[in-house]
């Protein structure tokens, strides 16, 4: 048995892609590594990073990403090592798309060429995330969807999707750490095309069965 | 996307190798899905929960995103993690855990089929700390992989031999808010059954060895 994800791509209500995703990065191994190896059991006066990574962040630059921490102060603290769930408008992190077309390597940090949020010539309108999940003794799965509308006059070609995750912890009121970085990058054997009022929606589906 | 192997080495009270398997694993269930669906939902400065099955079969709300309401005065100590395995010397609560059950996988199971607990009594084996080994990236085989080793030994200090038919893997979900913990949960997220009955002779040892593998690029 193995952890299976797959990548689903739809344009316009019709699947355009289905296949296996191969292509979750070293950060995402780094990260999960991370996360097992450190302890959960901190107490009385610990503060401080417990455990934490060392990614690239999208714009390239080698960062200290929190697994487990811990607030010194008396205000608001806490956090997440690797959340998706980019909201509405928000293309920094979640499912992102992009134009690019080299090929995936492990050590990729970014999309070869991300496309924008917005409504302008080469932009996409990006959606809130949606989850779904399937529990049952043999199998099941989860699922990370994001839906993309081309509010532009012109086509917009998708060529790579991939999701950025990221390690948010607040300190004190502030933030403490507030690292996105790349997971998974797939590169799409065919271009999509979303024309003007297009909508594309592309899913990562984990599955497990006996 | 993710796969495994567990290696399972036995030795007895002269440290002479006496019986060596490897498997691959069958193994991830439900919970360690449900921390990643979770994941999915985080990352937006607020709470994200999910609800997952303990070790004992109770239906527990964890977290995998938490911030402190603050405590005003003082200091918070708040904090956490979502799926911590490294469990110290003696800590049969989480970690690589083993088991003499031989009941088939389902991925809905939340112990060990018969967990062997820690301890120097009839039917106990003494429990090591994990370890951890981060292998890196190989870029021999295609498509390249990256692996991470999770490891502990097991001693028989009893006076009797110990099957292990079972191996698996519990997390630990650790939240704490002004100084005290609020959530602290174990949860399994593997198992395997092995395909050969590992008898740790009176005096000797095991270890076990997973190694996970995660296809990139």
């Amino acid at each position: 048995m193995r952890v299976r994800a797959e990548l689903i791509v739809e344009s316009d209500g019709k699947e355009v892609f289905r296949g296996e995703s191969k292509s979750f990065l070293l950060n995402f191994c780094k990260v999960l590594y991370r996360m097992l190896a450190t302890t959960g059991s901190a107490t009385g006066s610990v503060t401080g990073v417990i455990s934490s990574a060392t990614v690239t962040d999208t714009s390239g630059y080698s960062q200290t990403a929190y697994i487990e921490w811990y607030t010194g102060y008396m205000y608001v603290g806490g956090g997440t090592p690797a959340g998706m769930n980019g909201p509405d408008n928000d293309d920094s992190f979640g499912i992102v798309v992009g134009s690019g077309s080299a090929s995936v390597s492990p050590t990729d940090y970014r999309l070869a060429s991300k496309i924008s949020h917005g409504t302008g010539s080469g932009q996409l309108d990006h959606d809130t995330h949606a989850t779904t999940t399937s529990f049952s003794s043999t199998s099941s799965y989860i699922e990370l969807a994001r839906t993309f509308v081309n509010r532009s006059s012109g086509d917009v070609v998708v060529r790579e999707v991939g999701i950025v995750a990221r390690s948010l912890w607040k300190n004190n009121g502030g933030v403490a750490n507030d690292v996105r970085y790349l997971i998974a990058r797939d590169v799409l054997p065919s271009p999509v095309t979303v024309k003007p009022l297009g909508v594309l929606v592309v899913r990562y589906r984990i599955t497990l069965t006996t | 996307m993710l796969r495994g192997f567990v290696e399972v080495t036995v030795w007895d009270r002269d440290g002479k190798v006496v019986q060596r398997g490897r498997q691959e694993m069958r193994s991830f269930i439900n919970n360690f899905l449900k921390i990643l669906e979770a994941l999915f939902r985080a990352g937006q400065g607020s709470a994200t929960t999910t609800t997952l099955t303990d070790t004992g079969g109770s239906s527990k709300t964890v977290y995998v995103e938490w911030y402190s309401p603050g405590v005003g005065s003082g200091i918070d100590y708040a904090g956490g993690t979502p799926m911590a395995c490294n469990a110290s010397s003696g800590d049969d609560s989480y970690g690589i855990v083993v088991g003499s059950g031989t009941v088939s996988l389902a991925l809905d199971q939340y112990s060990l089929a018969s967990k062997i607990s820690h301890g120097t009594s009839s039917g106990q084996l003494s429990y090591g700390p994990m370890t951890f080994e981060d292998l890196g990236l190989d870029q021999t085989v295609s498509p390249p992989v990256y692996r991470m080793r999770l490891i502990r030994t097991f001693i028989n200090l009893t006076s009797s031999a110990i099957n292990i038919n079972e191996v698996g893997i519990v997390a630990r979900n650790h939240w704490k808010n002004a100084g005290s913990v609020i959530i602290d949960v174990r949860y399994l997220i593997a198992r395997d059954v092995l395909a050969t009955t590992y008898t740790v002779p009176a005096g000797g040892g095991a270890s076990v060895a997973i190694t996970i593998e995660v296809e990139v690029g």
